[in-house]
């Protein structure tokens, strides 16, 4: 190569390429090695699961024996699957699927129905609105919590299913999020309905909605894994196993003396598992669900 | 009989008069649009205009007979007078210190890596969001063993690789430590979500950009510096300043492993609130702090808006 006084296009792009070949194996070392870090504290949860010793578990902790329960069993699981009493985390995990179910149920409805009048109606004063959800936006659960548990508990809500669902029902980003897809969808589908005598509320059901399913399928996603995260809020307002959602009920495995790791690791499994499911079966879907969170504010 | 009844309901809406259709879809309307309005108004706008209000009474948590008494200022002045506040001011500052770099620079690392047309990278791209459905509480859990002192696995791990030469840490328990332990665990967390936005960004990239440089005799190094930078601006700038956000409000994972400690290393101003609203029961004086959290937010989003509209002209 180097008699070869004027380099011709031909060796040039020869040379790009292996250069090209061998920084191939560095960035797939690079991946494995990150995936490594991702994947083999997630797989320690599930095999610290399957063991019933506790101070096993953290023995093993130190070594590869982490990677392997040579005697996997499930007693774990049934040890934290109450219903009622000491470790009812079969309840705390209904508890917690009913307040995802109803706060994603309602959210769509409600937000939806606003996105949309506020992206096709004719009420005078919807560009204010709009502009005021989006304002709203910028105000943090954090900030409002103080006065909110105070309101709450004037109305006798505390330690309710209620006020761990209706407060997050309305949300600014979510109607933002519906009147932005609403927004670019065709004129001419509204005003044929509306010739044809459609009514709003029937434009918005039978035509709009149908044809809304990656703004549903977003808006479900992000408000599932907020729903189903949210720990600040429920520990203020919960105080009995009532209705008290499984993040409370792990957490409190943190608050004894010597931490049962056996039962919380099992705890934290069956915590995974209905979002886990989700995420296998609509993986493309979250991805652009996060994507379509990042409007500019 | 099915020819003709269509027709009934058509000349109905035609004969109609026109004002009163419009009235008629008014109400619709404003039927929408008020559950969302209403439930905003009520558990949103209330509530934030109440805290400027409860921020500047002695408003205890529970009610006493004694009545609650307007005081002005005095809750802000008694948090700017507490060592506790500005300690756990500095403690986010400092979070937000590490985790910017960490979090971001490994999720910008990990989209560039992503971005190559490697073999399997959409399961790998799906492997590295993982850890951002999985729950605090849960991650809390799973890094709660891994920081054990001195055989847990973390502690084990950077024994092996520097050859025992590096003494076991104690992650949680050394002041010196801990913050950058909340770092690690939360960098590891959320920053398959940076990852992702960051992938669109590069995706946003018209390839054309790409095409015309090397025609130019850009190498490699030249088309990421004037090609890949300035198109992500608008990423980056979003990507921080979500992080800023998100590290101003750090609660969970510190109230669940550290509450605060060891010697108030961990505190940060959200715990500082909850605690003085909850544990010494004083709610006004935990309002006017979340007063300030909004201000610190507010202040955030608009140095945001400013970078992005720069950058848009």
């Amino acid at each position: 190569m180097s008699d070869l006084a004027i380099p011709t296009l031909q060796t040039e792009a020869k040379r790009e390429r292996s250069a090209i070949g061998s920084l191939r194996v560095v960035q797939t070392g690079c991946i494995l090695a990150i995936a490594l870090v991702i994947v083999s504290p997630l797989f320690m949860l599930l095999i610290a699961s399957l063991k019933d010793d506790r101070f096993q578990i953290l023995a093993d902790m130190g070594s590869f024996r982490a990677f392997w329960a040579p005697n996997p069993t499930l007693s774990n699981f049934a040890e934290v699957s109450n219903f009622s009493g000491e470790l009812a985390f079969g309840r705390y995990l209904l508890n917690s699927l009913f307040i995802l179910a109803s706060t994603v149920g309602a959210g769509l409805i409600v937000n939806s129905m606003a996105g949309f009048v506020l992206a096709w109606g004719s009420l005078r004063g919807r560009a204010l609105i709009l502009s005021l959800v989006i304002a709203l936006y910028v105000i943090p659960q954090e900030s409002i919590i103080m006065p909110l548990v105070i309101m709450v508990s004037r109305a006798g809500m505390t330690d309710t299913f209620a006020v761990q669902i209706v407060p997050w029902v309305a949300s600014p980003l979510y109607i933002f999020l519906f009147y932005q897809f609403f927004a670019q969808l065709p004129k001419e589908l509204f005003e044929a309905a509306e010739m044809d005598g459609a009514s709003v509320f029937r434009i918005y059901r039978s035509i709009f909605l149908p044809l809304s399913l990656p703004a549903l399928a977003t808006v479900s996603i992000l408000m599932g894994i907020e729903t189903w995260n949210q720990y600040l809020w429920p520990i203020l307002v919960t105080q009995t196993d009532y209705a008290r959602p499984i993040t409370v009920g792990i957490a409190t495995f943190f608050g004894q003396d010597s931490i049962y790791w056996d039962r919380a690791m099992a705890a934290s499994v069956l915590m995974m598992i209905p979002i886990l499911v989700l995420y296998l079966a609509f993986q493309r879907w979250f991805v652009s669900s996060f994507i379509g969170s990042a409007v500019k504010g | 009989m099915t020819l003709q009844q269509p027709a009934l309901p058509a000349t109905a809406v035609a004969t109609r008069p026109a004002r009163l259709r419009d009235r008629g879809r008014l109400f619709q309307e404003v039927g929408m649009l008020a559950p969302a309005v209403a439930l905003l108004t009520i558990f949103l706008v209330v509530p934030f205009l109440l805290s400027f209000w409860t921020a500047m009474t002695n408003q205890p948590l529970v009610p006493r007979p004694t009545p609650v008494r307007f005081i002005g200022f005095t809750n802000f002045l008694r948090i700017f007078k507490d060592d506790l506040f500005w300690t756990s001011l500095w403690n986010v500052s400092r979070f937000t210190f590490w985790i910017l770099p960490v979090q971001c620079g490994l999720a910008f690392a990990t989209a560039l890596l992503l971005h190559q047309k490697l073999p399997f990278r959409n399961f790998f791209r799906g492997v590295f969001f993982l850890p951002a459905i999985t729950s605090m509480v849960v991650v809390c859990v799973i890094w709660g063993t891994l920081f054990q002192y001195p055989t847990g696995p973390l502690n084990q791990v950077i024994g092996f690789l520097s050859g025992g030469r590096i003494e076991p840490i104690d992650w949680l328990g050394d002041p010196n430590w801990a913050m950058f332990s909340i770092v690690l665990l939360s960098a590891w967390q959320a920053y398959g979500f940076q990852m992702i936005i960051y992938l669109a960004g590069l995706q946003g990239i018209p390839d054309e950009l790409y095409d015309a440089a090397r025609i130019d005799g850009a190498n490699a190094l030249q088309r990421f510096w004037h090609v890949t930078m300035p198109g992500l601006r608008p990423t980056h700038v979003f990507v921080l300043v979500i992080t800023t956000i998100q590290a101003f409000k750090l609660y969970t994972q510190v109230a669940i492993l550290t509450q605060g400690g060891p010697r108030s290393s961990t505190e940060t101003v959200v715990h500082y609130m909850v605690r003085a609203g909850f544990e010494e029961q004083k709610l006004g004086y935990a309002s006017a702090v979340s007063v300030i959290l909004f201000l610190i937010v507010l202040v955030i989003a608009l140095v945001q808006r400013q970078l992005l509209r720069r950058f848009d002209v």
